[in-house]
């Protein structure tokens, strides 16, 4: 078990890496490669450098699906919609009567 | 039903969220419609349907995979608002309060239906075939050059849905570790790790899209 408050980054060993990238990638803004702790590991480490490279560059691109995609509900939604608005209203208005 | 109670009842997260406050800047319009929306003017319901209605829509497919129900999640939650719209007092945007509305909708319908959003076993058991799997001892394929936005949602659509939801809800949407906890009535580390995996089964569909399955999503989403 690897402890995350004490970690060896000079001695760490690929497995380790893995094991505390989430908490790396949480606690470090989403920019593990800039982590100057990192900086020896990374570049004696080249698939893990890749690693890191890639799921920043998923994370960067995930930033751009913000905005809505270019498709709209269908007609029939706003229609049930106001359909059942109309009935919730004609029901509000017999028990308002009632009352 | 009180959908957005959950966010009024629970406890502010530790740091305000400043990307979700950011990303939705008032609209031209809104605040007018929102007054006399609240006081059951029609038409001023039907201009915020129409402000909204792609923004909700997207959030509900991305979330639920899924077009139809997407559809009906949509009505489901400007019906929601219509009925709850007098209880918005402005402390956040109009389209943030909305979104986190939504949000609660949808999680409380894949409640309801027993899907297990975040399953403490997953992150304990390392055994989970949709976990993917890494091996330092050969060498991973790599992106190559920049991810286009039609390949991401493709693999986003196809990422079981408890992967899916917590990337949606941090990576695209915003939403910080303790608030997807507070959302999913999980740990923080499960957020945490939840996403971890799903960037790498990310990566895995990206390197390998033959090996993602064909969803609805994709078809009539990605345009």
């Amino acid at each position: 078990m690897i402890d995350p408050f004490n970690i060896d980054f000079d001695n760490l060993k690929p497995e380790e890496f893995e094991h505390i990238l989430p908490e790396l990638f949480a606690t470090g803004e989403g920019k593990v490669s800039k982590d100057p702790r990192l900086h020896k590991f990374l570049a004696a480490n080249p698939d893990c450098a890749a690693l890191v490279s890639d799921l920043e560059a998923i994370a960067e691109a995930a930033r751009n699906l913000l905005e809505p995609v270019a498709v709209e509900p269908s007609e029939q939604v706003w229609l049930n919609i106001q359909s059942r608005l109309h009935e919730e209203t004609k029901l509000n208005g017999h028990a308002k009567k009632s009352e | 039903m009180n959908c957005e109670g959950q966010w009024m009842t629970s406890a502010p997260p530790t740091r305000p969220n400043p990307g979700l406050f950011q990303r939705n800047p008032p609209i031209a319009g809104e605040a007018e419609a929102i007054a006399a929306a609240k006081l059951g003017d029609a038409d001023a319901f039907a201009k915020l349907y129409n402000l909204h209605k792609r923004r909700v829509y997207t959030l509900c497919l991305r979330m639920l995979g899924n077009v139809s129900a997407a559809e009906d999640m949509t009505q489901n939650a400007f019906l929601h608002l219509f009925r709850k719209i007098g209880s918005f007092r402005g402390d956040s945007a109009f389209s943030t309060w909305l979104h986190r509305l939504t949000v609660n909708l949808v999680l409380m319908q894949l409640r309801k239906k027993g899907l297990n959003l975040v399953s403490l076993e997953e992150t304990v058991n390392p055994s989970d075939e949709d976990t993917p799997k890494r091996d330092f001892g050969s060498r991973d394929p790599v992106l190559s050059g920049s991810l286009d936005r039609v390949a991401l949602e493709r693999a986003v659509a196809t990422l079981p849905p408890g992967y899916r939801m917590v990337f949606v809800l941090h990576d695209v949407e915003g939403y910080e570790h303790n608030e997807i906890a507070t959302l999913l009535d999980c740990s923080v580390g499960n957020s945490k790790s939840q996403l971890h995996k799903a960037r790498l089964k990310l990566r895995e569909l990206l390197c390998h899209p033959e090996r993602a399955i064909q969803s609805p999503l994709i078809s009539e989403s990605v345009k």
